[in-house]
């Protein structure tokens, strides 16, 4: 097919300084946990998006100096030759594909908590981080602050030694510059605070002097955060960053503008529950009125109608992507080629984001199962091989997301005839009612995408409206039988916390239920008073409390927890939640867990009070969001009560279970363990996963050796005892 | 209790479409092979049928080699047997005259018929051979009551507007059937496969008679014109759709 010709603008090129972007797709400075340690994963990871057809590409924040390390989180780093060596790879990689590559450098100041490193950094002003817990910086003097820019200027360097086209000053995310030009920040009284012309005093030198060092070779991008949505003490718009753009738009080849301080940076990278795509819009095209350099900026774009439109409203020149360009490395390729059903959209749930703000293990994605596994299993997230067992005939019972996904590949994979059957009238499983929760809509594009997948792939066959019994399933026909049948949420109360059932707890009754019955079912429950007691931590259990609350129920949110939903901290859901429930008039109680139930009444203890001391909540209804369960009663039986050699006589060779069905888990793992099985399909055992590749320093005799000799000549010279 | 029922393997259209040289026909790679939808629920009744009255599900289809995939899935609902057609043209009138001299010598209870095929949409296959065979026929039929003592059966016809029209007729008879008439059972992969060896009776068309029709030309219809973009806001776009409604109903 071809490409819509109302999408050409999004093709056409653009100059950057001294480069030339091919098209307007770009990829900003995201984390991936690989950083400069793992080169092999972050340059397959970073040159698919390059083969996808992404015209720039950047690595995630790159530290310039030890001063700056970001540990547990992991950040790619350009401090010395070994650096340089591991990032020219991505380089490398990226320009085989004709695309540009970015590196962003970064220095947290009072952010970097400098666990490796245990060096101190150096900031405006001595405040501890609105983000980090027990880190101070250095308060800079003069020569602080010129040996913080001379760190800029020898950084650049490397970078553009390792082959980067684009060097970046970064200030975005209350990082070093930008702390200087925010008040919040910045409490000095000498030449760099007070004044506008002040504060910006740092950033602007920084540019000029990372210009004058590499700017003939490399394209100088500044990302600047527009609003912090601090009032008076943060960065703003009119006040601070217009004029600041003004002052630097002559030393500056490309703008990078987004949104937010880091506290609270889900303001930037906007979770779909609270924001649409394009959320910073305005503050860009305010950006874009006044300069003359080409203006790049995110908004989670899936849409080309809405990049087209950014672009041909003069809002825009660069549509920047870091969530869709996981998702969706192909992106820009399939908008070419007109194959817009085939773009797998980013939900925008941010589970990505919460693997870095965990701290240290890779980047996972909800709706690209091969996101993070480019390299170290070599999965590539549109080619397939045919698999070896081809001439199979599959199974798969359930089409929940770890269901459709497996079905999805299998029949990528060329399977002769995969059947997914279904006991619902249509695909999804969970997923069917999770996007009717409040603020989830775009969760649905996970079944959407697969529906669509599955729909075009001749060998597979969905079957709705069929409950298979495990006989049923024993003379299928299949050789191969997978089962995913999903979980339950418990309806006895049983929690994590306590590893018990709850008194009372029993969602049979009229006045009890579970977020399967109210959402999946239509339970209502009757009263105006609800207790939502959630031991589960993530999005059920507030999204329910919020429903209910909007449909003016008087709701008491209660867990053993210190705080409401802490998963949702990590993908910068938490802020807004917060302030929902608040709005909505949400009572929470903490730190509390029911130690019986009864019609109208929970009673409860605090976690830490070691006498029990009883407090009664009054409520007309109880919801348990206290943990799930799988549904594997029909794998049991198959299993266990048929067996394995009776399923090998009526031909079924081999028996699996995916997803939620042998653990509950996230959505993007339960994704990731159907997409594994059905990658493997073919391997020796496909139910044990094959080993990936762990890039990692390996030791070998020669070394042995010489470390050896090395570090006994130290011990030995160090003689003072 | 012995039912035929006329299948069709239907040619769908995908996305994109391109013509064959002589501009008489679709290219065969922009069209997919699959069992018309309307034939599934036909082959249903009958296993229903069966399954009340005991007796026999007989398919019959006209075409090449390839269509026997149709005959495999419905032989794999439960079908009995299965006899195709070969070197029948694909105008209603040559396919109602080929089916009606198979399905004369069946000498079958009840004859059903999908409505009409999704590719050609003529819905006029069943009537002929309703015709030809000389037999009384209920069109759009989404309720069968059969009598098998008296030989008669009730039937719905489905109406425009919600209407129903409930009939008697006497059988044997030609019934064309409406999709949502029934559930069609899903073929498991082992009816799948066993439907894979059945081995299916091959007839060829006596031939004769005049076409329906003769296709001179297939093509896609240029594009209209006066087609009005509108565009804004949101709310300008609503503004302009409600002038254009006012305008229009004046």
């Amino acid at each position: 097919m071809a490409r819509d010709p109302k999408h050409d603008i999004l093709f056409e090129p653009i100059k950057i300084g001294p480069k030339v972007m091919k098209n307007r797709f770009y990829q900003v400075p995201h984390c991936n946990g690989f950083g400069s340690e793992k080169p092999f994963s972050q340059a397959y990871f970073r040159a698919l998006k390059a083969e996808g057809g992404f015209a720039g590409v950047s690595t995630e924040y790159c530290s310039i100096s030890p001063e700056s390390d970001d540990t547990h989180r992991v950040s790619a780093r350009i401090w010395d030759d070994g650096d340089i060596k591991n990032l020219s790879l991505m380089c490398d990689m990226l320009h085989e594909h004709d695309a540009l590559a970015a590196c962003e450098l970064w220095y947290g100041g009072p952010h970097a908590p400098n666990m490796e490193t245990r060096c101190v950094a150096r900031g405006p002003s001595q405040i501890p981080s609105d983000f980090e817990f027990l880190t101070y910086a250095i308060e800079a003097d003069k020569d602080d602050i010129r040996h913080l820019q001379n760190l800029y200027v020898a950084a650049a360097k490397r970078a553009r030694t390792a082959g980067f086209d684009i060097v970046y000053v970064y200030g975005s995310h209350s990082y070093l510059p930008q702390q200087f030009l925010t008040p919040y920040y910045n409490h000095r009284t000498d030449e760099y605070g007070g004044s506008f012309e002040n504060r910006a005093r740092f950033w602007r030198e920084t540019i000029e002097m990372v210009k004058e060092a590499v700017g003939d070779d490399c394209a100088i991008c500044v990302r600047m955060s527009t609003d912090m949505f601090m009032g008076e003490a943060g960065t703003q718009l009119k006040r601070d960053c217009l004029p600041f753009v003004e002052l630097c738009d002559d030393l500056v080849d490309v703008w990078d503008i987004n949104l937010s301080g880091i506290a609270e940076w889900g303001e930037d990278a906007t979770p779909s529950r609270f924001y649409p795509q394009g959320r910073a819009l305005p503050w860009q095209a305010a950006v874009k009125a006044i300069s003359k350099k080409p203006v790049l900026g995110v908004g989670r774009w899936t849409n080309p109608d809405l990049m087209a439109e950014a672009i041909n409203d003069g809002k825009l020149d660069i549509i920047a992507t870091c969530r869709p360009s996981t998702s969706d490395p192909f992106l820009p390729k399939k908008i070419d080629e007109g194959r817009l059903d085939d773009i797998r959209e980013c939900i925008g749930c941010n589970v990505c984001i919460s693997r870095w703000e965990i701290g240290g293990p890779p980047l996972i994605c909800t709706q690209n199962a091969t996101a993070g596994e480019e390299y170290r299993r070599g999965w590539h997230p549109e080619r397939f091989t045919k698999a070896k067992n081809a001439d199979n005939d599959v199974l798969v019972v359930g089409a929940g997301p770890a269901g459709m996904e497996c079905a999805m590949i299998l029949g990528k994979r060329g399977m002769r005839r995969v059947h997914l059957v279904e006991a619902q009238d249509d695909m999804g499983g969970t997923m069917r009612w999770i996007p009717q929760l409040p603020g989830l809509g775009e969760w649905a594009r996970i079944v959407n995408y697969r529906k669509i997948q599955i729909d075009k792939l001749k060998n597979i066959e969905f079957i709705p409206n069929t409950k298979l019994s495990a006989k049923d399933v024993a003379e299928y026909g299949a050789e191969i039988v997978i089962v995913a049948t999903g979980s339950y949420w418990s309806t006895d109360g049983l929690n994590g916390a306590t590893h018990a059932t709850i008194e009372g707890a029993d969602a049979s009754l009229a006045w009890q239920a579970t977020p399967d019955q109210i959402m999946g079912e239509g339970k209502e429950l009757a009263g105006d008073s609800v207790v939502v007691f959630d031991n589960d931590g993530y999005y059920t259990g507030v999204s329910i409390a919020e429903k209910l609350a909007l449909e003016g129920k008087k709701v008491t949110l209660m867990t053993p927890l210190g705080t409401i939903a802490p998963y949702m901290h990590f993908t910068l859901e938490a802020p807004n939640q917060h302030r929902t429930l608040h709005r909505l008039g949400v009572e929470i109680v903490p730190y509390h867990l029911p130690s019986r139930v009864e019609e109208g009444v929970v009673v409860a203890t605090h976690v830490y009070d070691e006498e029990g001391h009883e407090k009664s909540f009054a409520a007309d209804g109880v919801v348990w969001v206290a943990q799930r369960r799988s549904n594997e009663a029909l794998f049991r039986e198959l299993k266990d009560s048929i067996g394995l050699d009776q399923l090998k006589v009526e031909g079924v060779d081999s028996l699996y279970r995916i997803g939620d069905c042998e653990a509950p888990r996230l959505t993007a793992d339960a994704v990731f363990s159907g997409h594994r099985l059905a990658r493997e399909i073919d391997s020796a055992d496909p139910s044990l996963p094959l080993p990936f590749k762990r890039e990692r320093r390996m030791v070998d005799d020669a070394s042995v050796a010489s470390e050896k000799a090395e570090y006994a000549a130290l011990y030995a010279e160090a003689s003072l005892a | 209790m012995k039912t035929v029922v006329c299948i069709k393997q239907v040619l769908q259209l995908g996305d994109e479409v391109e013509f064959t040289d002589d501009g008489l026909d679709v290219d065969p790679d922009y069209l997919d092979p699959a069992l018309n939808e309307w034939d599934s629920f036909a082959t249903e009744e009958a296993l229903q049928l069966r399954e009340r009255l005991g007796g026999e599900v007989v398919l019959v289809t006209c075409g090449s080699k390839a269509s026997e995939a149709a005959l495999r899935r419905c032989l794999a609902m439960g079908a009995d047997r299965a006899i195709r057609i070969e070197g029948v043209d694909r105008d209603p009138f040559s396919v109602a005259r080929a089916l009606a001299e198979v399905v004369s010598a069946e000498n079958a209870d009840l004859v059903l018929c999908g409505v009409q095929s999704s590719d050609a949409v003529q819905a006029a296959t069943g009537t002929a051979l309703a015709e030809l065979l000389d037999l009384p026929r209920a069109a759009v039929v989404t309720k069968v009551d059969y009598d098998a003592g008296a030989r008669t059966a009730v039937v719905d016809r489905e109406l425009e507007g919600g209407l129903v029209d409930r009939v008697e007729i006497d059988t044997p008879a030609v019934l064309t059937i409406q999709t949502g008439i029934n559930e069609p059972r899903y073929a498991n992969l082992r009816a799948i496969k066993q439907a894979e060896q059945v081995e299916i009776d091959v007839r060829n068309a006596a031939g004769g008679g005049a076409p329906a029709y003769r296709v001179r030309k297939m093509f896609v219809p240029d594009r209209g014109e006066g087609a009005e973009m509108i565009d804004g806001s949101p709310a300008e776009i609503a503004a302009r759709i409600a002038s254009i409604v006012k305008e229009r109903l004046v």
